[in-house]
């Protein structure tokens, strides 16, 4: 395999790896969403998997074995209500961002185009769920502050 | 493929953090990594580079002097617009350009002399938002047609900046009004 391939290879494992955790996360932030917000979720955790499948493709047509999912995830925060419901939303868009920035550097041609594409999503809606947008979407070195750093848990 | 239902929860290492996976920490570190400069001058040709860059920093100081338009014949827009021309502003400069930082309430008659189609303002505040989504809208998609042709580290940031333009727009017309 070339070294491109490698490379692209990575970080398609990492996009899938963030949109499994995403998968995860929206089925928490649906359980906890205000009703009026509810199919908005919806909407975005049925994105995100199918952005999942099309990333499980990807690693499979370079001939890697997808990462799978974990069987549960730790929340970076409680999540008790519809407000961090929404913040948790928004959190996990950030993260895609930034896993798809990266997949656009290392990826050419039409996965370089397909993980625009989410970079993209992932934005609008982050803007959706925060109500303001960043400058730079998923570029972590160019943000104002620094998310915090969540630990493992276990 | 098979997806394990969420409730079944396990202990100890299968056990993941949402947010900060080997992946995540992986992510922060290899953003300061690849150093932009050395990759542009092995991957590809310098002066196509050059003029993608070029041509990005236009583009965005293009969409600077729409939201400038708008600014100056509707001043009650700023809290709204303010925000995103400053974010503009940054794309401009990510790209290599230095922009007159002048503020968003700005005189309109800094350059009367360019009768450039931006120029002319919608005559509603409405149409003049939406007229500046449709403008972010049209630079977000010609970006990413861009950056297919360009070495990976440029690509990033253009992809990065047509996602900010594309929320950009979402914000002008369907955001919080």
């Amino acid at each position: 395999m070339s070294d491109e391939n490698e490379e692209a290879l990575e970080a398609l494992q990492k996009a899938l790896a963030a949109e499994h955790a995403a998968v995860y996360g929206y089925g928490v932030v649906g359980g906890r969403i205000r009703e009026g917000r509810r199919a908005e979720a919806k909407a975005a955790y049925d994105a995100h998997r199918a952005r999942r499948d099309t990333l499980v493709r990807q690693v499979k047509d370079l001939g890697g074995t997808p990462v799978a999912a974990s069987a549960a995830y730790a929340l970076p925060f409680p999540v008790p209500d519809s407000a961090a419901a929404v913040r948790l939303a928004a959190e996990l868009e950030d993260r895609i961002a930034g896993v798809y920035s990266d997949l656009v550097r290392a990826a050419e041609g039409g996965r370089r185009g397909t993980a625009a594409e989410a970079l993209r999503e992932a934005a609008v809606r982050a803007v959706r769920w925060r109500g303001e947008s960043v400058a730079f979407p998923g570029l972590a070195e160019r943000a104002a502050t620094a998310s915090p750093t969540m630990s493992p848990t276990g | 493929m098979p997806y394990p239902p969420p409730p079944r929860t396990p202990s100890g290492p299968r056990r993941r953090s949402l947010l900060a996976s080997a992946a995540g920490a992986a992510l922060l570190v290899g953003c300061s990594s690849g150093g932009g400069s050395t990759e542009e001058g092995s991957a590809g040709s310098p002066s196509v580079v050059e003029r993608a860059r070029a041509r990005a920093a236009r583009d965005s100081q293009g969409l600077i002097e729409r939201y400038d338009a708008v600014l100056a014949a509707y001043p009650t827009l700023a809290e709204r617009v303010g925000p995103l021309r400053a974010e503009a502003v940054r794309h401009a400069e990510a790209f290599g350009e230095t922009v007159a930082t002048a503020s968003p309430t700005a005189s309109p008659t800094a350059s009367p002399a360019s009768p450039s189609p931006s120029a002319t303002v919608p005559g509603t505040e409405r149409d003049a938002l939406a007229g500046l989504a449709a403008a972010e809208r049209a630079l977000a998609d010609r970006r990413a047609k861009t950056l297919l042709d360009v070495p990976g580290e440029l690509a990033r940031l253009l992809a990065s900046v047509a996602a900010a333009g594309a929320a950009h727009a979402f914000l002008l017309t369907e955001g919080v009004s």
